[in-house]
């Protein structure tokens, strides 16, 4: 890898920038902002990841955002242990997605999966590999420099804290005052950075998120606390039914309502440019415009009164067909229960089918969940200033590169002239992936052009146009061999359009534990949107998976514990075993409990893609306390996780126990039904989370079953399914009842 | 209509309708953004501020009616980051996204002020805020230990 410094400048002036992470800034001055390429009074650019300054502050470029994951203060952390940074001297901007398009993809590129440039983990090899090295290759022109201004071999010259010292004439000098030589520096050979053996710093610093002292005053700009000069508001609506169409709207009787300036009309049938020949994350498609309208107003809460008051009618399209939500529900078990071959067979090994026509030991449930609102707690918004010439736009994306591309195309304005401004990230968990919300915050303002417009949703329009998690039913059928484990496996699920399959076929039952498997899908014509959610299919498939196993379980006459520790011995990944020993242990499995209580165990791997030693494992020991009027109460929460080797351990816990709860919540409560083809739930009083009041009272995480293999998977999705399951399991520890379809407070 | 506030200990005169929700007259009028809008209905908690030292939720709190009272906002929760609750909350890694946390903070200072030594079950009741992330034990553990700081 060429490690020199470019060899050519861009002489775009830039209006955009990043908002650097470290420093408070009460608002967004464009003309304050630098150009990305800063060789100049302002810093060196080592690499497009690694600028020094004069100052002595090292700020490294970060593509993916932080979404409260602690992605960031990980690339910081994996900088900091080939460039030996002062911790305090470090800061954060997010990379450009238009640099990205305009350099050849410079931050996506070398990325093993082309959408995870801007998007996912820090730990991703290739990221690793090239943030390793752009920091080794940073110290060494630094050496380099400090060695050539005092006259003394490199070798010989030390680095610590952001500061060089040739330790025998005690002289010292700081990064930033010998960056703009090293920056010229060529090297005849690039440093090798060291092995994972040798680290000094990953795996055993542990610091607080960089965010945090921003976060607890305030300071931090989300994407709806952007604000730029001259920027007017506004509040939207789509059609109430999905694919429905604005048929129409009356402006007269708001147009003298205080601050109103005017409305956007968003018309999907509009011709927008084709995308040219670059790739775009994921499929432009996923980002369509939706039927709506916005009116426009000095300030939000004009804009958001005028709405309500605004006549409008719409066509509400093929949606309505799904009165009630039972019919839904209804039309998912005749897709299950319909022994045809309209389905799709994404595994087949064996004779599952034939052996479960008379099966001497069989095991079979059917298990359902509900669409689900990611509920994050910014609601969408995000702010563009268009013009013919070029665009602006300030947005909480989970994946830059995306929204850069899918601004360009709805502005008609090319990518090279749209600036894309990460802002951070108030809550994600898939739902800013595809882009179609920056699609809509551009949609509004490109019909006032020169006007910066800040586009809101209210909490009712992002919880009833959201992308869902799916709603699914699944039949698990299992025959049980004479030592009780499954022998055949048939799995059959229903899902609307865009339902993930993942862990149905790619889980260790049907990649390798059971002899004979059968699984198959079948699509369901709901027009509700769907879209990715933490743990894409993982949250649905490997909690009815992990449920199912209990089942097996109690038919094979065995403790829940025993039964997995004798399943999951065969999966050719001894985490498994370790994971359940961990967790069992620390959770005093088998200990006595009072009566009304119960414990529940499971345990999944999240990225896996029916792998051994890949992606996440988690085992997770649910403590229940079942109330006379059947209130369920989480008493606690034992995890023990392998994914690979950590880097950041508390960053690994904060997903552990914020996964953890996530899943408990979608278990417990979340379900959004339809009625006259609308969603019916718009806001918390309707889509009841977890508080503290109910939230388990102890979550602990353990770390005695990491098996120190060469990878650094995702975490924050891990817990997904095995916490819901235990919770599921630990339900029928205490009751004998099995819960089989969620939200399980609805169920008891 | 011009209405008289103070707020962090700065009088401010702001020209607005009086039936706007404080929290938009924080957030689109004075440009304090760090008062979060998170649900409109105050059930979420991400918008809470003091009133004359009380936690209340600012997007159903009528402007009207903070006329003439104290109002602290989390900019105003301490001048540099010092409030123990800011404190322990850095050192203990507690926020995640961060969205929601500007009102946790508020809910639990106004708890600390009121009762300086919160059982679990006074936080569960005055700090009924969501958040998304599931931070909740941490927020639980801060809590406990900024009260110990602040009395010792």
């Amino acid at each position: 890898m060429q490690q020199n410094r470019r060899d050519f400048l861009i002489s775009a002036v830039s209006l955009g920038g990043n908002f650097v992470m470290g420093i408070s800034e009460a608002g967004v001055a464009p003309e304050a902002e630098a150009a990305w390429d800063t060789d100049s009074a302002n810093g060196t650019e080592f690499t497009p990841w690694i600028k020094i300054s004069p100052d002595n502050i090292v700020t490294v470029r970060v593509a993916t955002p932080d979404l409260g994951n602690g992605v960031v203060t990980q690339a910081l952390m994996t900088i900091t242990e080939e460039l030996h940074c002062d911790w305090g001297k470090l800061r954060s901007e997010y990379a450009e997605p238009r640099r990205n398009y305009m350099e050849d993809d410079v931050y996506s590129k070398a990325v093993v999966r082309y959408d995870h440039g801007f998007f996912a983990r820090s730990t991703e090899p290739k990221r690793m590999a090239i943030l390793l090295q752009a920091g080794a290759s940073a110290r060494e022109r630094l050496k380099e420099a400090a060695a050539q201004a005092w006259g003394v071999p490199r070798a010989e010259v030390e680095v610590s804290k952001s500061v060089l010292t040739h330790a025998s004439t005690k002289r010292t000098l700081t990064y930033g005052q010998v960056a703009a030589k090293a920056g010229a520096v060529r090297l005849d050979a690039e440093p090798a950075p060291k092995p994972h053996q040798e680290w000094w710093f990953l795996g055993k610093a542990n610091p607080s998120r960089m965010q945090q002292p921003l976060l607890v005053n305030g300071s931090a700009v989300f994407g709806i606390d952007v604000k730029v000069p001259g920027m007017v508001h506004a509040a939207l609506m789509q059609s109430p039914v999905h694919g429905g169409r604005l048929k129409s709207y009356d402006f007269e009787k708001i147009r003298n309502m205080a601050g109103v300036i005017g409305i956007a009309v968003i018309d999907p049938a509009e011709i927008r440019p084709p995308i040219g020949l670059r790739r775009t994350p994921y499929p432009i498609e996923s980002s369509a415009p939706q039927s709506g309208i916005a009116v426009v107003a000095e300030h939000y809460w004009q804009a958001k009164m005028a709405l309500e008051a605004l006549p409008v009618a719409w066509d509400d399209g093929p949606g309505t067909q799904w009165n009630t939500h039972e019919q839904i529900v209804d039309a998912l078990s005749e897709a299950i229960n319909k022994s045809d071959t309209s389905g799709k067979v994404l595994q087949s090994r064996g004779e599952a089918l034939r052996m479960l026509e008379s099966p001497q030991r069989p095991v079979e449930a059917v298990y359902h969940v509900p669409f689900a609102e990611h509920a994050h707690m910014e609601p969408l918004n995000g702010t563009a200033l268009v013009t013919a010439q070029r665009v602006d736009v300030w947005h909480p994306s989970q994946q830059g590169q995306q929204a850069h591309i899918v601004a360009a195309q709805e502005s008609g304005v090319p990518p090279e002239n749209v600036h894309f401004h990460q802002t951070y990230v108030g809550g994600a968990f898939g739902r800013r992936t595809f882009g179609d919300d920056v699609r809509m915050v551009v949609a509004v303002a490109k019909k006032f052009p020169g006007r910066p417009v800040k586009v809101i949703w209210s909490r009712e329009e992002t919880m009833r146009q959201g992308r869902y998690r799916s709603i699914e039913t699944a039949r698990l059928r299992a025959e049980l061999g004479p030592d009780g484990m499954p022998v055949a496996l048939h799995v059959r699920a229903a899902g609307a359009p865009g339902f993930f399959p993942r862990y149905l076929h790619d889980g260790p039952l049907s990649a390798g534990l059971v002899e004979h498997v059968h699984v198959e899908t079948r699509v369901v014509p709901i027009h509700v949107m769907t879209g990715p959610f933490r743990a894409p299919g993982y949250n649905s498939n490997a909690f009815f998976s992990e449920m199912f196993v209990d089942e097996c379980a109690a038919a094979a006459d065995m403790d829940p514990l025993d039964y997995r520790l004798k399943l999951y011995a065969k999966w050719p990944d001894p985490a498994w075993v370790k994971c359940l020993t961990e967790v069992s242990g620390k959770a005093s499995w088998g200990s006595k409990l009072p009566k009304g209580w119960g414990r529940g165990i499971a345990i999944a791997n999240y990225g896996m893609d029916g792998k051994p030693m890949a992606g996440s494992t988690v085992a997770a020991v649910v403590t229940v306390e079942i109330g006379p009027e059947r209130q369920i109460r989480i008493d606690a929460v034992d995890i023990a996780v392998d994914p690979g080797r950590v880097c950041y351990r508390d960053g690994v816990t904060s997903q552990m126990e914020g996964g953890a709860l996530f899943a408990l919540n979608l278990a417990l409560n979340e379900q959004l039904t339809v009625a006259n083809g609308r969603i019916v739930e718009g806001n918390f009083h309707e889509y009841p989370m977890l508080r503290l009041s109910d939230a388990p009272r102890r979550i602990s995480v353990h770390f005695g079953a990491v098996s120190g293999h060469s990878r650094m998977a995702w975490v924050g999705e891990s817990p997904m399914a095995p916490v819901s399951a235990a919770l599921g399991n630990a339900i029928y520890a205490a009751t004998g009842e099995r819960m089989r379809s969620t939200p399980f407070r609805l169920q008891s | 209509m011009a209405i008289q506030l103070t707020i962090n200990g700065r009088k401010q005169t702001v020209e607005v309708d009086p039936a706007t929700p404080l929290l938009w007259v924080l957030r689109d009028h004075l440009g304090m953004t760090g008062t979060k809008f998170g649900c409109g209905l105050a059930q979420c908690g991400a918008c809470t501020v003091h009133v004359d030292q009380l936690a209340i939720r600012s997007c159903q709190f009528p402007l009207e009616a903070a006329a003439g009272k104290q109002i602290t906002t989390i900019e105003g929760l301490s001048e540099d980051s010092s409030h123990p609750l800011q404190k322990v909350w850095i050192e203990n890694n507690v926020a995640q996204c961060g969205y929601c946390q500007s009102g946790m903070l508020m809910a639990a200072a106004a708890l600390l002020k009121k009762n300086p030594q919160p059982t679990d079950a006074d936080i569960d009741t005055e700090v009924s805020n969501i958040c998304r992330c599931g931070t909740y034990t941490r927020v639980r553990a801060a809590i406990h230990q900024a009260a110990r700081l602040m009395n010792a």
